[in-house]
């Protein structure tokens, strides 16, 4: 049984290890040829894992070699168009300004339900509203609305907005994050210093923080393990 | 980081050439060792009509210390039931030799051998092996 453990831990970590290499693409962004192979590793890993009899290099081997044949095929792809077609398949316009393309709906073996869920999941409910729905290589709908049913945006009305900043996380479940302080540009007093001016308590330590983010402009978000959410200005901590 | 990607991608190649080289010479070099020893064994055993003789039972001695010692490095490579009869028909050679059952060890001989060849055949990359 000990040998059956240590064969899964050794298995375990080459599959984590082949995923790593392939990637870091989720289940439903695949492409076809990236779907078969998940679906072969997955059988794969499980055969020396259970049968002791079968060396563990039967199972990484092959492994391995789908590794390479991924690698390879993603090379031709990024090289090759048309091989890239052949592989992966090429988006269909389903949906035009005309209305349900009827021949792309046969040729992707798809009904009008289908159709309608993807429209429903991308936010639209009326077919009247869109303009083109576009199905991709890995199966996703893309949806353009028409312009009557699109969601307005600041450009449409002319507001003039800052632009958004990505916020750093600084401390995390009561722990400073080193590489994002030097990032930030801040020191640790005064982050110590900050989450004492804004938690209820003086007593108030980093230890307490369960999350602080900082972005650019100083915009601050901070959350003690005990107690709610807070958002404020920072005039102290404007990460540079 | 793409320079890695690639590293990555030559380690991996080179990987499993070096797995493809050590398993083409471990386990044929282990296994053409037995049939050889198997060979001389049956030379031995010409004119012969018992196998009480010194030199037979050391040759056996030799041949299953050499297995023991092969059979272990071959574990990683090869699928273990696949090369557990030829050190079953082994063990059945000691016990023939004790029993002065000279057809039964011969017959073992011959099953060591037939192994010994078909896994040969086997393990070779050719179309009949692939398809």
């Amino acid at each position: 049984m000990l040998t059956i453990i240590i064969r899964s831990v050794i298995i375990y970590l080459i599959v984590l290890l082949v995923f790593r290499l392939m990637g870091k693409r989720q289940l439903g962004q695949m492409q076809p040829f990236e779907l078969v192979l998940t679906l072969i590793i997955a059988d794969l890993a499980t055969i020396p894992m259970a049968e002791v009899s079968v060396p563990v290099l039967h199972g990484v081997v092959p492994l391995l070699s789908l590794v390479v044949l991924h690698f390879i095929l993603t090379l031709i792809c990024r090289c090759s168009q048309h091989f890239s077609k052949i592989i992966s398949g090429k988006p269909v316009i389903i949906v035009n300004p005309k209305g349900i393309d009827y021949q792309a709906m046969k040729k992707l073996n798809l009904s009008t339900d289908d159709i309608f869920e993807a429209l429903r999941g991308a936010g639209y409910f009326s077919i009247s509203d869109v303009q083109y729905a576009i199905m991709e290589t890995n199966g996703k709908v893309s949806v353009m609305p028409k312009s009557a049913a699109a969601p307005v945006t600041n450009q449409d009305l002319n507001n003039k907005v800052a632009d958004n900043y990505l916020p750093i996380v600084l401390v995390s479940d009561g722990k400073i994050i080193k590489e994002n302080i030097a990032l930030a540009g801040v020191s640790q007093k005064e982050i110590s210093d900050l989450v004492k001016e804004n938690s209820n308590s003086k007593n108030c330590s980093i230890k307490d923080v369960l999350l602080l983010t900082i972005n650019k402009t100083g915009q601050a978000y901070l959350q003690m393990k005990q107690g709610e959410g807070l958002s404020f200005q920072s005039k102290r901590l404007v990460s540079k | 980081m793409k320079f890695f990607h690639y590293v990555n991608f030559v380690i991996i190649v080179i990987l499993l050439i070096a797995i493809c080289v050590i398993e083409e010479v471990i386990v044929s070099s282990s296994l053409k060792q037995v049939q050889t020893r198997c060979y001389e064994i049956e030379m031995l055993l010409a004119d012969r009509n018992d196998l009480l003789n010194m030199e037979i039972t050391l040759q056996i001695d030799n041949l299953e210390y050499s297995w023991k010692k092969d059979e272990t490095a071959m574990c990683f490579l090869v699928n273990h039931k696949n090369i557990q009869e030829i050190g079953q028909e082994i063990a059945k050679l000691k016990l023939y030799i004790a029993s002065n059952d000279i057809d039964a060890f011969r017959v073992s001989l011959e099953e060591i051998k037939f192994y010994c060849h078909s896994y040969l055949h086997f393990m070779g990359a050719n179309l009949h092996n692939v398809l």
